[in-house]
């Protein structure tokens, strides 16, 4: 027995170095234990906060803020049945049910805008502990406070009171939280583009595709129009158009990125930043916004790349005749923004089709484009400005600022005089300048315009069902529940609504 | 009878052990040297035990079954061997030799049963242990162990969920599961736990399958143990023999007609599309006009892509045990072509296995098994995407497979207005063209010295290591492809991926063993460690510029997201103890302990405890039982213990951040950084408390055996990945919650119905396993599958759906009847209204969303029938599965009823109009998507069928020769048929056993069991085969 308890003492002694042998950390994979320690880690987290932009901007930005608009609509292929979610949205008929929707564009937009809150949340908690450069450190915070407002001006836009994370949770607790009220929203995103002003440089200082001062000051321009606050909005944008960043690009076609040139130019103010091949940053919505089906040749033809493949399913962001008769005589930007292209596998007789042009590029790969996405653009600052100061009755100084986009546009100035034709002018002037570029839905709510616009759009649809791209066949008509789903706000999405207590 | 070869080696080193017990024990008296032969049958029984009566002196019987032992007159000499019934022989004065012929016992309760850290006498086992002997299974012309233990052991449900060879076998073993933990569970060969496949070790080399099914058998093996544990024993040297024996077998594999799915034919086809466009009032297209112009011109793309393929096998094995040293070799080939074109699986194995006893004290042994597995199978399984064999059902049947040349066509598209929106590439191509090969080098090396310095006292210490190296080489020329809809020429894509994957284990075992008078016992004690590591290295591209260099160098595009180089470690280490004690062998008693702290657990939870206890009672060796003529052999047993399963990922319970979240700045790439996972420094293992009680009688002289368990179990701690509200950034948090309770019976019998001149014995199982999950995380109470939920208060994976009425059989139906708002017609589909809201809803608040079915059976049960008559001798095994259904996900596109896809035959008969409602299966293709949509994208019960299936898995005949050369011991020939007969009214595909994923690719897993979606055809395997000893 006693050999028994040396074996026993062997054993035990041979745990002292347990722990070591227990350790096991992943070696290709960072942990949160030795991150935000260092300034390149804060700038590589900043970068990663912008990483969800694509994904929102290939997808649900346009089909709840362009889709769902009198702007675009549908093109209803019936050897399609699972296309609900954006039919949903284009033709008004977003199910509700308990303030909840199973739409899954909805929750795209959710999920994806509340990834980029808590990627800021990320950087904007530990930096303040962390010593490094403090222009570095500025500039960094700017851009996670930039992000974290612009993902909140878009939620509470789209859902009123949305529960507001500032800081990261620390594990299953925490993790959903009480709905705030609108104001309360507005307050905090307001805070953060307040402070995220003085914080960031320039354009001319800043990395190109970054987030600047001119583009936060923008953003809060936007936002302050949104809450009516127009001396405020008057205030922050004057800067941006006074400090010699931006300007106008020669023509409206080349206000627009290319596949890999005419990113951020002199007109851009923030842009969604894609590139084309193999590393996964590619846009994507050049194959959206298209009529199915679509041959090889047809793809070619647009694309020209090297592998096109055939496209089949549901065509979606397709150019209503409402906003084609929307450009005046003489306006160049109805060419540029527009154009026809022929769907030989198109049912019936009428093949021709309008696409979105504005955003066409040749690429070389099938589906993976370099594109940008514009956001805002000097055009919209000088809109903006041009609003803030006509609601406040200088009207005069408004005109000025809208002719000169009209201008650009190869159109005489306008004949609108007194606020209430100015402001007329300036939401058609929107319209169309910005067409296309997700401004049309929230442009219609803030001004409170749902049932001026969209119910006549709703009746023209049922009335002329060949007009808005159904196909001449017997039964394809719209479903009888359209333009019943009228609401501002969209429903909370079901699948998070499931699993928060709170809403 | 080579069960008890092997049998006769473990009796005889317990025999060995015994008798060392005993040695200082010699009683004194008139003592003489007795000697003589133990024989059975004329031949003499090497190994056998002969014990003087009453006292612990005895001897054990040389190679020639000699004994000699010193006993006086008036002892009693009791000769006992495994497998026979023991004989006892008063020693008269002045006889020394005793000749003693043994036997065959027809009970199989002395033999030694291999169970965790070491081996008991089947009789005293008071575990759930279920063993089966390698030689049992030796005949039967398949690729994996898996699929000879099929219907072989009772609760222990083995599915062949693909045909591809060496692939898709799924075991469960009490009805097992987790909601995302792994549920396989642990292999031991030999002693080492392994990482590897246990596909790739050639089923020749095993000697004996023990299945541990209880927690009082696995608990040794604590954190890794609750999925249930097989143990693997290879083949070792006979005592005192030297064999060469070579197995040979060949034959070919075809896959039968019955039992597929029955798709529409060519002109089936055509008339069904003359018949939409009728219908719906619109012009039939010309080339749909004239059916019966496709008369004699159909397109089978199904069975263009299948062939009749060859397979064989070829096995030499020698052992030996003379003097000192017991060595055996295995060298086997086995070399499979598969049933669907361009597969082939090959398997080139060498296993040595070496004992040597270098002194009376110490034993040494090294044990080193290679093997080489090549593996090609194009891309058969998977949906739409990638998978040939879903995708050739989907095709056409007018369109031409050959051109007029008969060279295969490239790829086929009918004009737009025929409902043609796909392009369909010919898939006999995609077979032939795309490369999708693995190949896999393996060692398995384990080696031991056992040193005993004092009488009942050993000491052993183990080093083990399994090495694995596997490539794979995915190459997409241009000019095919496995999806449907690519245009050719596509863009050429090759993946290459090596796996480099090291496990070493070191075991150190104290083992002390007396038996004092009536009281035997065991004391084992030990610890270990073990680690892993996998060296993953990836890497992926596509786009080049000729299609016969597909290698990275040549390519313009690298895929980052697929090219990668990855570590997986995990690090083990542990504790254990069992102790074992009887008292006069009639009560049992056993108690086990292991402690595991593991490099997967949490900071704050690294070490698990998982103890067990047993006890068993063995009534026929009481008084009262005695006696019984009837009743030869009863134990009651019954246990309780703790299991874990660690399958929880390697670094579920860390935060880890994600620095490949690229974005572009202008047009340059710059690196991002996102955290992507949450922390949990509390993780830890799945729990398992298992109860079991049963007992095992033998009636006749133990002519007939019946064995009975039942079981419950609580899992709890499961881990999980627990779905967090996505406004924190996180999609879930990884933690231990729920519990589920599985509870189930198991039955065996054993019977001869015949003996002597015609031996016939019967083996059969039957089990029932059930399940209910009682609680998951806290605020959710239900997780959905692909079409499935788990929910608190029901079983596991339910199939989750809209429950199916019927058609709407004509206008008035629909006006009464609950429906979809602007969707319901007259024949489409009507779905129950569970909610009553009078509104058909799917998901959402409004849901009528109910449980449509159960992928699980209500029982399961195996058949094995063994016949010997003269030299002839023959078995069949069957086995099967009653009541589980199965969910047919290609239906939502093989039975698209606007037509797209070529279909089941079974839409010919569907609604056309209220006076001709067809079968009831199948809905009116009026209205197009908006109506036939419902019908196919809304999971419903018309998904689900009944797959109660019986399958005769194996019929063997052999022959055995009598009159041979001298240099041949024996040689036996044989035929040998697998996958006989499948009996099922399963409509869906010939293999009811199926389970895929929603995207074909892979096992289903537990969440998503039971869907079809059309996977690699098992086929129906003929062989012929000899079977030779030197």
């Amino acid at each position: 027995m006693k050999k028994y308890s040396i074996i026993l003492l062997v054993l035990l002694m041979s745990f002292t170095s347990c722990d070591d042998f227990l350790t096991v950390v992943p070696e290709t994979q960072l942990s949160s234990v030795t991150y935000f320690k260092t300034e390149n880690d804060f700038i590589q987290a900043v970068n990663g906060a912008y990483a969800p932009l694509r994904a929102y901007y290939n997808g649900p930005a346009w089909t709840l803020g362009e889709l769902h608009s009198d702007n675009t609509f549908y093109m209803r292929n019936v050897l399609f049945g699972a296309v609900e979610n954006t039919e949903n949205l284009a033709d008004f008929s977003v199910p509700i049910s308990n303030g909840t929707t199973p739409n899954s564009n909805v929750l795209a937009a959710w999920r994806g805008l509340y990834l980029m809150i808590s990627r800021a949340n990320q950087v904007l908690d530990p930096i303040d502990a962390v010593e490094f450069n403090q222009d570095s450190k500025n500039n960094v915070k700017g851009q996670a406070l930039f992000l974290r407002a612009f993902s909140y001006f878009h939620l509470v836009r789209y859902f009123g009171k949305v529960p507001l994370h500032l800081k990261p949770i620390p594990g299953r607790e925490g993790s959903s939280l009480p709905l705030s009220e609108e104001a309360a929203v507005f307050d905090q995103i307001i805070k953060d583009l307040v402070a995220a002003i003085p914080l960031l440089p320039q354009k001319s200082t800043q990395l190109a595709g970054r987030v600047t001062q001119g583009a936060a000051r923008t953003l809060l321009g936007d936002v302050y129009i949104y809450r009516k606050r127009w001396s405020d909005a008057e205030q922050v944008l004057a800067p941006v158009i006074s400090s010699g960043q931006y300007s106008l690009m020669p023509s409206y076609a080349m206000a627009f990125s290319k596949n890999s040139t005419n990113k951020n130019n002199s007109e851009s103010v923030f842009e969604v930043q894609f590139r084309e091949g193999p590393d996964g940053l590619q846009g994507t919505f050049l194959y959206q916004h298209l009529p199915y089906p679509l041959s090889v040749a047809e793809v070619r033809s647009l694309f020209n790349t090297s592998n096109p493949q055939p496209l089949d399913g549901q065509g979606n962001n397709i150019p209503t005749p409402d906003i084609i008769a929307a450009y005046e005589t003489g306006d160049t930007r109805q060419a540029a923004s527009i154009m026809t292209i022929t769907v030989s596998g198109r049912p019936g007789n009428n093949k021709i089709t309008p696409i979105i042009k504005k955003f066409q590029d040749t690429h070389a790969q099938h589906n993976n484009h370099g594109v940008n996405w514009p956001v805002y653009r000097y055009a919209e600052v000088l809109l903006l400005a041009a609003e803030a100061l006509n609601e406040q009755g200088k009207s005069g100084d408004a005109v000025g600022l809208l002719n000169q986009v009209r201008t650009r546009a190869g159109l005489a100035a306008t004949t609108a005089a007194g606020q209430a034709q100015v402001r007329e002018a300036i939401f058609k002037e929107r319209r169309v300048e910005l067409a296309f570029e997700n401004k049309r839905w929230f442009d219609i709510i803030r001004t409170d315009r749902i049932q001026e616009i969209i119910v006549p759009y709703g009746k023209r649809i049922v009335a002329n069902p060949l007009d808005y791209y159904f196909p001449p066949i017997p039964g394809a008509v719209p479903r009888n529940n359209v333009f019943t789903n009228l609401n501002k706000f969209f429903p909370y999405p079901a699948a998070e609504s499931e699993i928060s207590p709170y809403f | 009878m080579n069960n008890q070869y092997l049998s006769r080696i473990k009796i005889q080193f317990v025999g060995f052990l015994l008798l060392m017990l005993c040695i200082s024990q010699l009683s004194f008296g008139q003592v003489q040297k007795v000697r003589g032969v133990i024989t059975s049958e004329n031949e003499p029984v090497p190994g056998a035990l002969v014990m003087i009566k009453g006292t612990q002196q005895g001897s054990v019987t040389d190679n020639n079954g000699n004994f000699s032992i010193d006993a006086s007159a008036g002892d009693i000499l009791v000769v006992s061997f495994i497998g026979y019934n023991s004989k006892e022989v008063a020693v008269v004065a002045g006889q020394t030799t005793y000749n003693v012929s043994l036997e065959l016992s027809t009970s199989d309760l002395n033999e030694v049963v291999v169970v965790g850290y070491g081996s008991q006498i089947k009789k005293e086992v008071t575990g759930a242990i279920q063993s089966i002997g390698g030689a049992e299974l030796r005949d039967m012309p398949v690729s994996t162990v898996a699929q000879k233990l099929q219907g072989r052991l009772a609760g222990v449900q083995i599915n062949q969920t693909t045909g591809q060879p060496g692939r898709g076998m799924q075991v469960r073993i009490r009805g097992q599961l987790s909601v995302s933990g792994g549920s396989e569970p642990l292999y031991v060969v030999d002693g080492f736990p392994i990482t590897g496949d246990i596909n790739s070790i050639n089923p020749d080399e095993i000697d004996d399958i023990s299945v541990l099914k209880d927690a009082a058998s696995t608990s040794l093996y604590g954190s890794r143990a609750a999925n249930g544990v097989v143990l693997i024993t290879t083949k070792r040297g006979k005592s005192g023999q030297t064999n060469v024996n070579l197995n040979v077998f060949t034959g070919f594999q075809k896959v039968p007609m019955r039992g597929r799915l029955e798709m529409m034919n060519a002109e089936e086809f055509a008339q069904f599309k003359k018949e939409y466009y009728e219908d719906a009032a619109r012009p039939v297209p010309s080339v749909f006009q004239n059916p019966a112009q496709y008369r004699d011109k159909n397109n089978d793309w199904y069975d263009a892509l299948l062939q009749t393929a060859p397979i064989s096998s070829y096995n030499l094995t020698l052992t030996s045990n003379k003097d000192r040293l017991n060595t055996s070799a295995v060298v086997g080939i086995f070399d499979q072509t598969g049933v669907v074109v361009n597969t082939d699986f090959k398997r080139f194995s060498l296993r040595l296995n070496t004992d040597y006893q270098l002194s009376d004290k110490i034993n040494i042994g090294v044990n080193v098994a290679p093997n080489y597995v090549f593996d090609n199978t194009p891309r058969s399984d998977g949906d739409r995407g990638q998978g040939i064999i879903f995708n050739a059902l989907h095709t056409w049947p007018v369109m031409p497979i050959k051109d007029e040349k008969g060279e295969l066509t490239l790829f086929n598209r009918f004009p737009a207005e025929t409902g043609n929106i796909f392009a369909y590439p010919n898939w006999v191509r995609s077979a032939q063209e795309l490369t999708n090969e693995t190949t896999r080098l393996n060692l398995l090396a384990t080696s031991y010295v056992e040193w005993k310095p004092i009488k009942n006292f050993s000491f052993k210490s183990t080093f083990n290591v399994e090495l694995n190296n596997s490539r794979f080489f995915f190459s997409n020329p241009s000019t095919a492809t496995s999806a449907i809809n690519q245009a050719i020429p596509t863009v050429a894509s090759s993946i290459r991926e090596t796996n480099n994957n090291l496990s070493w284990l070191n075991e150190n075992i104290a083992t002390y063993r007396n038996t004092i008078n009536d009281h035997a016992f065991e004391a084992l004690a030990g610890f270990s460690n073990q680690r892993f590591r996998l060296d993953q290295y990836r890497i992926q591209a596509d786009t080049y510029a000729d299609d016969r260099i597909l290698t990275s160098q040549a390519a313009v595009n690298i895929n980052r997201g697929g090219t990668f180089n990855a570590v997986q470690e995990w690090s083990l280490t542990s504790v254990f103890s069992r102790f074992t004690y009887s008292y006069k062998g009639k009560y049992l008693f056993t108690a086990s302990a292991r402690g595991d702290g593991s490099s997967r657990f949490g900071v704050n939870n690294r070490w698990g405890i998982f103890p067990s206890t047993s006890v068993g009672w063995v009534l026929s060796d009481e008084e009262f039982l005695k006696e019984n003529q009837t009743i030869s052999y009863a134990k009651l047993r019954s246990s309780y213990g703790i299991t874990g399963n660690n399958n929880i990922g390697n670094y579920t319970q860390y935060a880890l951040i994600n620095n490949t979240v690229n974005v572009a700045f202008g047009n340059t790439l710059t690196p991002g950084a996102a955290v992507t996972s949450l922390d949990n420094p509390n993780l830890g293992w799945e729990t398992t408390a298992q109860f079991d009680a049963g007992f095992d009688l033998g009636f006749l002289d133990d002519r007939i055996t019946f064995n009975y368990d039942y079981f419950v179990k609580n899992t709890t701690n499961l881990l999980y990945a627990v779905q967090i509200p996505q406004e924190s950034g996180f999609t879930n948090f990884n933690d231990n919650i729920g519990e589920i309770k599985f509870w189930g019976h198991e039955f065996q019998i054993n019977a001869m119905p015949t003996k002597g001149a015609f031996r016939w014995t019967v083996n059969a199982n039957l089990s029932f396993n059930r399940n209910k999950v009682l609680a998951l995380a806290n605020g959710i109470d239900r997780v959905y599958g692909s079409f499935h939920i788990t929910q608190v208060g029901q079983p596991f994976a339910q199939f989750y759906g809209l429950q199916k009425l019927g058609n709407y059989a004509n206008p008035e139906d629909l006006a009464k009847s609950p429906i979809i708002p602007g969707r319901s017609t007259v024949g489409s589909i009507k779905l129950a209204d569970i909610n009553k809201d009078g509104v058909i809803t799917f998901g959402g608040d409004r849901d009528d969303r109910t449980i449509i079915g159960n992928p699980f059976p209500d029982f399961s049960y195996g058949i094995t029938n063994n016949f010997n008559w003269k030299n002839w001798d023959m078995s069949i095994v069957g086995s099967g599965s009653q009541g589980q259904d199965l969910y047919m996900r290609h239906l939502y596109s093989l039975a698209n009823l606007d037509g797209v896809f070529n279909m089941v035959r079974k839409a010919t008969d569907r609604f056309r109009s209220p006076s001709d409602p067809g079968e009831g299966i199948f809905g009116t293709t009026v209205g197009g998507g908006n109506v036939t949509g419902i019908e196919r994208d809304w999971p419903n019960s018309n998904f689900v069928w009944d797959a109660s299936f019986f399958t005769i898995r194996n019929i063997t005949l052999g022959y055995t020769f009598t009159k041979l050369p001298k240099a041949i011991r024996s040689a036996r020939i044989y035929a040998s048929a697998q996958n006989v007969l499948v009996f099922t009214n399963y409509w869906g595909g010939q293999n009811p056993e199926v389970s895929m994923q929603s995207n074909g690719l892979g096992d289903g897993g537990n969440l998503s069991p039971g869907v079809d979606l059309g996977p690699y055809p098992i086929p129906r395997t003929i062989t012929f085969g000899a079977n030779i000893n030197f």
